[in-house]
């Protein structure tokens, strides 16, 4: 237990000083027993495992269903799981897994080579007749053959180096054959996800409430942590809790155990009564604005630029944030695979920024914005829900940048109206982007055109795009994707990470955590490598 | 009567189809819909073509006509579909949000009521003009109150504060006693505003002065003479109320982590969930309907003067 929690106050890294301080008590033997009542910010959606990119759906997954992997998340080694041994061809297209003996879904159905293979069909290759769609995190994906009851081989029709770690995500949850017969469209029914993780969903009410029960028999956790055999915890009591005073109230009030989504400007409040906040990083691509070089505004390298130059971090950290967000320092965070600081590129410099719009050709006109030809520089962005405050901060980017003569309109909008125009680079020349994944294939699916596409290059969903496409860049990613040598796919994301940021396609402002606050008494919380938490080796110390 | 009610009912069903198809319009006017909004959420990072399957496989492509009529033969048959959002059956998402919202609905209605009719009578009854001019601006304060700002400040005091009722987890009758109150003091506002208005109208009529000479206490004038003749007009604003009520709790709702209608629809139309919107707006046209049939219907109980149809025009 000693060395499981140090190395997770270590992990973490952005953990708060208490915690730290609780870790030298970690002495104390876990106690087994009592419900852990959870406040969630939003009811969960679909639970088929490749949604659980969505936190609250992650939360709930990351307890009910194992992978076939494990990932450390202090090293981000890939480390045994649900796969005891895995082997991998020498340019990343077959990976051959054999699997843990013994280990049974919570419908009392085994956990062996037919059921995973089943499992990866679908997360590859999708299920059209059940609206299942395809996982992000698996790419050429070709077939599964099954060698044995406990051996399982999947071929790729291209080299997919980010496979293993893909096993580990929280999207790549394995849930039982009766769970992968259903449709899509009930799949958001808790009660139907059937996995083999240490907790099994007891009873929902939808948009509510959800109560998971421990698994007596579970004995299948990750093989390199301390703790073994059942979580400790009884129960874990989710309840949908929307507003954020309430939820911080409640905890305060000892009506709750441990919150979900904990605002900076809220942190104070909670610390100050010896709570703790965790505020583990998401280790991917950091939370950016980002240009849509298609539109004519920002087509302009020296316009892009300028207004890169233009942001000022530290005001924006200082006045909205707190230190649980580090300044971003590269597209990607420092925790992340891969990362080389790229400081010199993410200076700020106002006059230098006014003398490049200046040479663009962007003169300040009598209403104090900047023109060309009669083109004002006027940019608009949508805020980003999932995002922290959002809002706030391309609020204070848009005063930063009207220092310049530049106007940035944010626009909250509904739902359909941010997705169409958002697929549109003259509608929105300028968009904020983040995702979290611990392993380099996250920024290919951060810019890759027939990604997230987040540049809005040609080839992707959208067609509204005129011209642009980078291909040295989408090179570049193609390279991370499939470059089984490892030095030289970390070659490629140093790469990446350095010719983003030449081009100015994207400005990292900060290293997006997930905020959680839990009572002094609540001990061994961990946290996957993106930070939904893992509430396997959590007890109650009272 | 009998023709009275078949009348009625064949207008509340005229009604009932006129709010599916012009929700159905506005719904496909909205810029993207439900399947775009869901399957090019960040959550998936789905490429164009596998998109364009989903779009494919769910048909959100095809005529809206044809979509409008599968819907409605759907509805016909009580098939409501499946929240896409969500993923769960939009009969179950009623089955669980609908009992709460009633219940909240319906005992917020009657605290409203209470305290509506316990202000318009205290304020007749007060001796000295200033208290009366008190009481009679309590209804103005109620409805300024911001319904969001009041439940969180019933959650701090009473509940984070003397812990006297739990809002995480708690029983089934302490789970109802801050959201009954923040929901009826909105409600009972205009309740009050006017059945203080119409007692005070009522009062200069001249058949009050004649009770009054017979002898007929202040107490009997009022609630026997007054209030009767005062609660006609409060009936036909509380079934709209009424109404409301139940789509309307949405904050009360979000603050107090409760499920429910309001709730439900809030989400549906953030996320252009078209199944679960239509299920909503055709029931709460529905409780509207019923409300104001039952209104109707009740008149005649209340105004003897109103039972024969020749009467009615009195």
């Amino acid at each position: 237990m000693t060395r499981y929690r140090k190395l997770l106050s270590l992990s973490l890294g952005l953990l708060a000083a208490t915690t730290l301080a609780t870790a030298s008590l970690a002495a104390d033997a876990p106690v087994k027993g009592g419900t852990l009542v959870y406040l969630e910010q939003q009811a969960h959606t679909n639970l088929y495992p490749p949604a659980g990119g969505f936190y609250p759906n992650g939360g709930i997954l990351n307890q009910i269903t194992d992978k076939l992997t494990y990932q450390n998340p202090k090293t981000l080694e890939i480390e045994p799981w649900l796969a005891e041994s895995w082997t991998v061809n020498d340019n990343a297209t077959e990976y051959t897994f054999k699997l843990r003996p013994g280990v049974t879904f919570s419908d009392g159905t085994p956990v062996d080579a037919a059921a995973v293979a089943k499992n990866f069909d679908t997360y590859g290759l999708g299920n059209k007749e059940l609206k299942q769609p395809v996982s992000e995190v698996v790419n050429n994906y070709e077939r599964s053959e099954v060698i044995d009851p406990l051996t399982v081989k999947f071929t790729f029709k291209k080299p997919s180096p980010g496979f293993l770690q893909g096993t580990s995500v929280i999207g790549s949850g394995i849930v039982s054959l009766s769970t992968l017969a259903l449709p899509f469209e009930q799949l958001g029914d808790a009660t139907k996800i059937i996995g083999s993780g240490p907790f099994v969903v007891n009873a929902e009410t939808l948009g509510k409430s959800l109560d998971l029960k421990v698994r007596e028999d579970y004995n299948w956790g990750p093989a390199k942590l301390e703790h073994q055999g059942r979580a400790y915890l009884d129960e874990i009591n989710y309840i949908i809790t929307a507003e954020d005073s309430v939820r911080i109230g409640a905890l305060l009030a000892g009506q709750a155990d441990f919150i979900r989504q904990i605002q900076a400007y809220d942190e104070g409040q909670v610390e100050a009564q010896s709570f703790t906040i965790y505020a583990p990083g998401t280790r991917g691509v950091n939370n950016s604005i980002v240009f849509r070089p298609d539109n004519p505004l920002v087509a302009d390298l020296k316009v892009r630029k300028a207004l890169s130059l233009a942001v000022n971090r530290d005001e924006i950290l200082s006045t909205i944030f707190s230190k649980n967000y580090p300044k971003a320092t590269s597209i990607i965070a420092s925790t992340a695979i891969g990362y080389v600081p790229q400081e010199d590129k993410l200076g700020y410099d106002p006059e230098k920024a006014e003398a490049l719009l200046d040479e663009a050709g962007y003169k300040l006109g009598a209403d104090g914005i900047r023109a060309k030809d009669g083109q004002k520089l006027v940019l608009t962005s949508y805020e980003s829900l999932p995002q922290p405050q959002s809002r706030a901060v391309l609020q204070l980017i848009a005063q930063q940048w009207s220092k310049l003569g530049v106007k940035l309109n944010v626009l909250a909008g509904d739902a359909g109206s941010k997705v169409v125009d958002e697929l549109d680079p003259l509608k929105t020349p300028v968009a904020v982007a983040m995702v979290g994944r611990a392993d380099p294939d996250v920024i290919k699916s951060q810019y890759y055109p027939t990604n997230r596409n987040v540049l809005v290059q040609k080839g992707g969903v959208s067609d509204k795009v005129k011209t642009f496409s980078d291909d040295k860049l989408n090179a570049i990613l193609n390279e991370i994707a499939s470059q089984p040598d490892r030095e030289k796919r970390l070659k490629a994301v140093a790469d990446a990470q350095a010719y983003v940021l030449d081009q100015a396609y994207a400005v990292p402002i900060f290293e997006e955590p997930q905020a959680f606050a839990g009572a002094p008494y609540v001990k061994g919380v961990a946290f996957e490598a993106v930070g939904r938490p893992a509430f396997y080796s959590t007890w109650l110390d009272k | 009567m009998t023709r009275y009610v078949i009348g009625r009912i064949s207008q509340a069903l005229l009604v009932l189809w006129a709010a599916f198809t012009l929700s159905f319009i506005l719904l496909q006017a909205m810029p993207g819909d439900a399947v775009l909004i869901k399957f090019l959420n960040p959550e998936f990072g789905l490429s164009a073509d596998q998109v364009a399957e989903i779009r494919a496989a769910y048909a959100v492509d095809s005529s809206v006509v044809v979509q409008y009529g599968h819907t409605l033969v759907n509805f016909l048959q009580g098939d409501f579909g499946y929240s896409l959002q969500a993923g769960v059956p939009v009969s179950a998402q009623l089955a669980t949000n609908l009992p709460p919202t009633l219940k909240l609905a319906g005992l917020g209605f009657l605290a409203a009521t209470l305290l509506a009719v316990f202000i318009a009578f205290l304020s007749s009854m007060a001796p000295f003009a200033w208290l009366r001019n008190a009481i009679q601006s309590l209804p103005s304060l109620f409805i300024s109150v911001p319904v969001f700002w009041l439940a969180i400040m019933l959650i701090q005091i009473f509940s984070f504060r003397f812990r006297l009722v739990s809002v995480i987890n708690p029983g089934p009758w302490e789970s109802l006693v801050l959201p009954v109150a923040t929901l009826a003091v909105p409600i009972a506002a205009p309740l009050a505003q006017i059945l203080i208005r119409n007692i005070d109208e009522i009062r200069t009529r001249p058949f009050v002065s004649v009770a009054r000479a017979k002898g007929a206490s202040e107490t009997r004038l009022l609630w026997r003479h007054v209030a009767r003749n005062a609660i006609l007009p409060t009936l036909t604003i509380a079934g709209v109320l009424f109404g409301e009520l139940i789509a309307g709790a949405v904050v009360t709702e979000t603050v107090f982590g409760l499920n429910g209608i309001g709730g439900l629809t809030e989400k549906a139309v953030g996320n252009q969930d078209l199944s679960v919107l239509q299920a909503v707006v055709v029931i709460s046209a529905a409780a509207f309907v019923t409300i104001n049939l039952a209104v109707d219907l009740a008149y005649p109980l209340l105004d003897p003067r109103l039972r024969n149809g020749h009467g009615a025009a009195a």
